[in-house]
């Protein structure tokens, strides 16, 4: 709880060795992937016993895997920022990878430039259908809804299926059913479609492009999501999006892994993917001993990640930034409760 | 040897009097899925006909038969996958559907999308021709009874779910060494309206890969589910574990994890096969060479000819 609070006052050299040792390493994803941590802890003993005593919170954000046009790319950019800055915040706080990612997801969501809550995009009959999951890596407990209408977080709502009900996933109006039963507020479709999704449509209905244009469509939002670790050495991740319906996202968890790192893993999945069904796409991923990486085999992803006072962010191929901030608690902005 | 053709009728606890139906409808599926496979026909083929020959056996929890929701409705999940493409296809809580297995294979076919769910997937039923069947065609006594005594304060649905019948499945290699795996399921008795199991989700209630195997899982989807079951057992036999280790392992790791109960039928590319569970029981069958071997409880693997004269007086 306090620990990570600690640690950050306790050995601020040794944040700033690991940093650079950090950016160096990820600023080029295609690297041969030492492992991270090694360096990171590299001759530094009192480095590396602050680091075991407590764990590095970090969190990833991502706003969608597809050609984001240049008239997005700095709202898809700014979003990303904002969603992982509130996002950490709650980590900060000692809060749970799971309050994080919700968090996260749902400043995502109430963002019309991404493809989630406010701002997905529409079906063929020109209604929202929202799907979205959210998983504890703690006791690997899941939640998710699929094509649920009329609901401005599908995300906590996904949450409440995962705390409040013995099932993992509800659809339809089944899961409407259990929105009103918990009594969460719905909001009419016309709130959740942006004008500029309401043109797209049309334009698209007008010109009745086939489905499978549709789908492939370079114009074709997605979805968002968060994964994190907070400084008990949980992680949770988050999904949440108007575009792809029930879908299950797999879990990573770290048995994928072994003998690779991250980045590593996570490459050649993408690689494969693209491979034996010509997907593209995009992952944001985090380990529990803190590595994180962020990648696509789409044009571009809008993505950002907060660890430490660094935020990282991007939006093109093996392209990263770096900001530090230093006065995090003066920059995020304070509409939580 | 090839082909291979593993069937499942459901992991949980069987009612002793009914143990015979159980493992009777099993070998008549794999049998008949068997056929198509002799004939040279595709994995894919074989599987969704020895699945829509359980869903239309009423002792299943899967198209006729199935259980009920908390409403007294039937909702079915079911989903296919192609080895050879990864193609697949899935419904999740449809209605009024007799053969959702089918379906699924329709929304691989004929979509670009893998799951079509509720009203959209029987508007999609609609447009493909498939007939819509009165609710009351797929309610047997034996489920609304079930149903009846669910409601009663007390009842636990994880438990009276296991105890009574479960979701079906098949998984076949053909002699061109393709793999497919389908499932099917009526889901979780007194499940919430919309409740969506496993059986609707790649990865979870199947997976087909030729470079790895197929997997048809059964048993509490909600633990299934958590594990990515299906994908697991096909991960650990990518990193050289043979069908039995595999499942054996991920069965152990769910259980450990969240304290699920499962059953699975899984074969490989090259013939290997497994059918493995650690709840009570799992009703299954499978049919290779000459050779049919089928088993109810923990350890059995009885064997009879696939040849068998009595198999058609029944």
């Amino acid at each position: 709880m306090a620990g990570y609070e600690t640690n950050i006052g306790r050995a601020p050299v040794f944040q700033d060795a690991a940093w650079s040792a950090g950016r160096f390493l990820r600023r080029d994803h295609s690297l041969p992937a030492e492992p991270e941590e090694d360096v990171l802890y590299q001759g530094d003993g009192a480095a590396l016993h602050s680091m075991q005593s407590t764990m590095k919170a970090v969190l990833v954000v991502h706003g969608g895997a597809w050609a984001i046009p240049d008239c997005m790319s700095e709202s898809s950019v700014g979003g990303v920022k904002a969603a992982t800055l509130g996002g950490f915040q709650v980590l900060k706080r000692g809060g749970t990878a799971l309050d994080a990612v919700e968090t996260a997801v749902r400043a995502l969501e109430d963002d019309p430039v991404f493809d989630a809550g406010h701002g997905s995009v529409l079906n063929a009959c020109g209604e929202v259908e929202l799907d979205a999951i959210i998983m504890d890596g703690r006791t690997l407990a899941t939640g998710a809804v699929s094509s649920v209408r009329n609901i401005a977080h599908p995300v906590t709502l996904a949450r409440a299926v995962m705390e409040q009900t013995d099932h993992v996933m509800l659809t339809d109006r089944g899961a409407n059913l259990f929105a009103d039963s918990l009594g969460i507020a719905t909001v009419t479709n016309e709130v959740l479609v942006t004008e500029y999704e309401r043109e797209e449509w049309r334009k698209q209905q007008k010109y009745s492009v086939g489905v499978k244009n549709l789908f492939n469509s370079q114009c074709d939002h997605d979805t968002v999501g968060a994964v994190a670790l907070d400084s008990h050495g949980d992680i949770a991740c988050a999904t949440s999006t108007g575009g792809i319906r029930n879908k299950m996202v797999g879990r990573v968890g770290d048995s994928p892994i072994i003998g690779k790192s991250l980045s590593e893993a996570v490459d050649s999945s993408l690689q494969y993917m693209a491979e034996r069904v010509n997907g593209g796409g995009g992952v944001i991923a985090v380990s529990r001993a803190g590595d994180w990486t962020a990648q696509f085999t789409t044009e571009r992803m809008a993505w950002a990640a907060m660890e430490g006072d660094v935020l990282s962010y991007g939006l093109n191929p093996k392209e990263v930034f770096q900001e530090t901030l230093p006065d995090f608690q003066r920059v995020v902005p304070q509409h939580q409760s | 040897m090839l082909p291979v053709l593993v069937v499942h009728g459901g992991a949980g606890t069987i009612p002793k009097e009914l143990v015979e139906m159980y493992s009777e409808g099993v070998r008549v599926a794999v049998r008949a899925g068997f056929a198509i496979l002799q004939e040279g026909r595709s994995a894919m083929d074989a599987v969704v006909e020895a699945v829509t020959l359980l869903e239309n056996n009423p002792v299943y929890n899967a198209g006729c038969g199935s259980v009920l929701n908390e409403h007294g409705n039937v909702e079915m999940d079911a989903l296919v996958m192609d080895g050879r493409t990864l193609a697949n296809g899935a419904v999740s809580a449809v209605r009024r559907i007799a053969n959702a297995a089918q379906l699924a294979r329709l929304v691989m076919e004929k979509t670009s999308h893998v799951c079509l769910t509720g009203e959209g997937a029987s508007k999609f039923a609609r447009a493909m021709g498939v007939p819509e069947v009165p609710e009351e065609s797929l309610i047997t006594d034996r489920s609304r009874k079930r149903w009846e005594k669910n409601l009663a304060p007390g009842a636990n649905p994880v438990e009276n779910q296991m105890g009574s019948k479960g979701t079906v499945g098949a998984v076949a290699v053909d002699s061109e060494g393709n793999v497919a795996c389908a499932t099917s399921t009526g889901g979780m008795l007194n499940k919430m309206e919309g409740r969506v199991g496993d059986s609707a989700c790649v990865g979870c209630g199947g997976y087909a890969d030729n470079r790895v195997g197929a997997v048809s899982p059964t048993g509490h989807g909600e633990a299934i589910m958590k594990v990515t079951l299906s994908r697991l057992i096909l991960f650990h036999m990518e990193q050289g574990k043979s069908a039995q280790e595999a499942s054996d392992e991920a069965l152990a790791y769910m259980w450990e994890r969240v304290q699920g109960l499962a059953g699975v039928v899984v074969v490989d590319p090259r013939g290997g096969w497994a059918a493995r569970f650690n709840s009570l029981q799992m009703a299954w069958a499978a049919a290779q060479g000459q050779q049919l071997h089928y088993g109810v409880y923990r350890g059995e693997d009885l064997i009879q000819p696939l040849q068998d004269p009595d198999h058609h007086q029944h």
